[in-house]
């Protein structure tokens, strides 16, 4: 019963930081119809900056997921604007094609600057635990998912109640509509691949705290917040949170009583239960989108 | 006057759709622009409002060239266009829709839209895609009115729409006018465009064939016998 109990409070812990990094790989489906295979790239690359300033100037990577917020919102944005722009309104396989081809530069260059090997960035506080009862509660994992489950009702807030977020739901369902708004589709669309990417990297810093990464667990996040997002529901916010949560405690529960092997399998195996249950996802799709020109 | 195009030019590719097009708009006008399906009037639109570049010709906007600015530029400019199959956020509210009408101008103000078009106000909070037909199309001309503008493009009003809820909604174009903001009028329903407009173009094949004061048009035979259904 405990270990089952430690197991569920591990998988909801994990859960919270899947669920942030699948928010914005939902938005950016949800709002440009792009899949996005550089997102786990970019959660690794976060790892990475938050692991590089802690080396640098000893940064608490609790502060340097900002820096590594930052750096990779500004990343995102140019690489949206100046690139994927171009063709963002051409085939979705072209798409597909452009973010698998930057996720293989991203990882490979990530390969060269930092080599292969595995890595955490190191606290004095994070392996620390809070006992209940008999169930350990470590310290910076629960951190990680205060943070988490904050960032990602703050990201709601802002694109459900700010004049911003108004411009990118409205640029989502219907890019041409927008434009005649004087809505600048182009920035909005960076603005949107810039926010995802940013908060991708917040999450990887946290990760590489509260456990290991390297360049090669890029593909593993992509293919998550793949399954976290059509789990929750295309470009709903809260639906990722909660399909986080819910892929959180299918891994934990199966690293628990199945061999390793399982939980991949596993995952795949709950969201197709759920869509055959409910095609649009457990929380439903937010919004759907007009491509046509006026 | 207030917008001036002149032997106006434009296409897609290597197809050329509008052939030196002359049209102007004055102040507080209402012009009615009528054609066949394909003869290139929300082509027009769409080159005014900056979606499409013009190829030749000029097209000012009280002296301002529009052929070299963007749409959000010419959003500021004030000029609003209203697209054909109204293009609502359908998963936004009406309250949403029309704040988005004024996003690029910052205008929160939904009183003045409201009031012209009563409907829209027990409907503020529901979604624009549930709206009738009829509110529908209110709801896209309060949107584009909400930037407030000078000039505002309509493309199809009556789409889709019963004849008696397209006399209502035409019934507030003069309203609209007189408030400041000219209408430029697309419209398939010749009769009920030239029953409100003051003047009119007619479009044929990218080509203006007749102009004129409305109601000189509805007496023309060629109107008649085209657009009217009168042998
Ligand atoms: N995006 C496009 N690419 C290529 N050709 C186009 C495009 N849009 C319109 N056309 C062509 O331009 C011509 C004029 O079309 P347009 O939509 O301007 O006509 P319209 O007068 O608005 O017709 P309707 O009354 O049916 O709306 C048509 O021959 C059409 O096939
Ligand atoms: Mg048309």
């Amino acid at each position: 019963m405990t270990s089952f109990l430690q197991a569920t409070l591990y998988g909801l812990l994990q859960g919270g930081l899947l669920g942030l990094i699948a928010v914005g790989f939902s938005l950016v489906w949800g709002v440009m119809n792009i899949v996005n295979l550089a997102h786990g790239a970019f959660v690794v690359l976060g790892a990475y900056v938050g692991w590089q300033v802690n080396d640098w100037i000893g940064l608490d990577p609790f502060l340097g997921m900002f820096v590594a917020a930052a750096v990779l919102f500004g990343l995102g944005y140019a690489l949206q604007r100046w690139l994927i722009n171009l063709v963002v309104n051409g085939p979705v396989f072209i798409t597909l094609l452009l973010t698998f081809g930057l996720d293989l530069m991203i990882v490979q260059a990530m390969n060269i600057a930092f080599s292969a090997d595995y890595r955490s960035i190191p606290t004095s506080y994070a392996g620390d635990s809070l006992h209940l009862g008999g169930i350990r509660v470590p310290l910076g994992r629960l951190l990680a998912f205060g943070v988490s489950v904050v960032v990602t009702l703050a990201l709601v807030a802002l694109v459900n109640r700010t004049r911003t977020g108004l411009s990118i739901m409205a640029t989502g369902m219907d890019r041409a509509a927008a434009r005649l708004m004087g809505i600048r589709a182009r920035h909005v669309y960076a603005l949107t691949f810039g926010i995802a990417a940013g908060l991708a990297g917040m999450a990887g810093t946290m990760i590489g705290t509260v456990g290991t990464f390297n360049p090669a667990a890029a593909s593993g996040y992509t293919l998550l917040s793949f399954v976290i997002a059509v789990l929750g529901g295309l470009g709903n916010m809260y639906g990722a949170l909660i399909g986080g949560l819910v892929i959180g405690l299918v891994e934990a529960w199966a690293g628990q009583y199945l061999p390793g092997t399982w939980i991949n399998a596993l995952a795949f195996l709950v969201l197709v239960v759920v869509l055959i249950v409910r095609p649009s996802g457990l929380v439903g799709r937010a919004y759907y989108a007009a491509r046509l020109e006026v | 006057m207030m917008l001036e195009v002149r032997k106006l030019s434009a296409g897609y590719g290597r197809v050329q759709v509008l052939w030196d097009i002359d049209l102007s708009v004055g102040e507080r006008e209402i012009v009615a622009l009528v054609g066949p399906n394909g003869a290139g009037k929300t082509t027009l639109l769409r080159t005014l409002s900056g979606v499409i570049r013009m190829r030749g010709g000029t097209a000012e906007f009280r002296g301002r060239s529009l052929g070299d600015r963007s749409i959000e530029q010419i959003v500021d400019l004030g000029i609003a266009h209203v697209p054909e199959g109204r293009r609502l956020f359908a998963g936004l509210t009406v309250r949403a829709n029309l704040l988005l009408g004024g996003w690029r101008t910052k205008n929160t103000d939904l009183d003045r839209v409201i009031e012209l078009f009563p409907p829209l106000e027990p409907r503020l909070e529901q979604v624009a895609g549930s709206l009738s037909g009829g509110e529908q199309q209110m709801c896209a001309i309060a949107r584009g009115l909400m930037s407030q503008p000078e000039l505002m493009m309509i493309d199809e009003l009556s789409l889709g729409l019963a004849p008696l809820i397209v006399d209502e909604i035409l019934a507030r174009l003069p309203d609209i006018a007189a408030a400041g903001t000219s209408v430029l009028l697309v419209e398939q329903d010749v009769d009920a465009a030239l029953s409100v407009a003051e003047r009119a173009y007619v479009l044929e094949t990218g080509q203006v064939t007749l102009s004129g004061k409305a109601g000189v048009l509805l007496a023309d035979k060629r109107i008649q016998e085209s657009y009217l259904g009168i042998a």
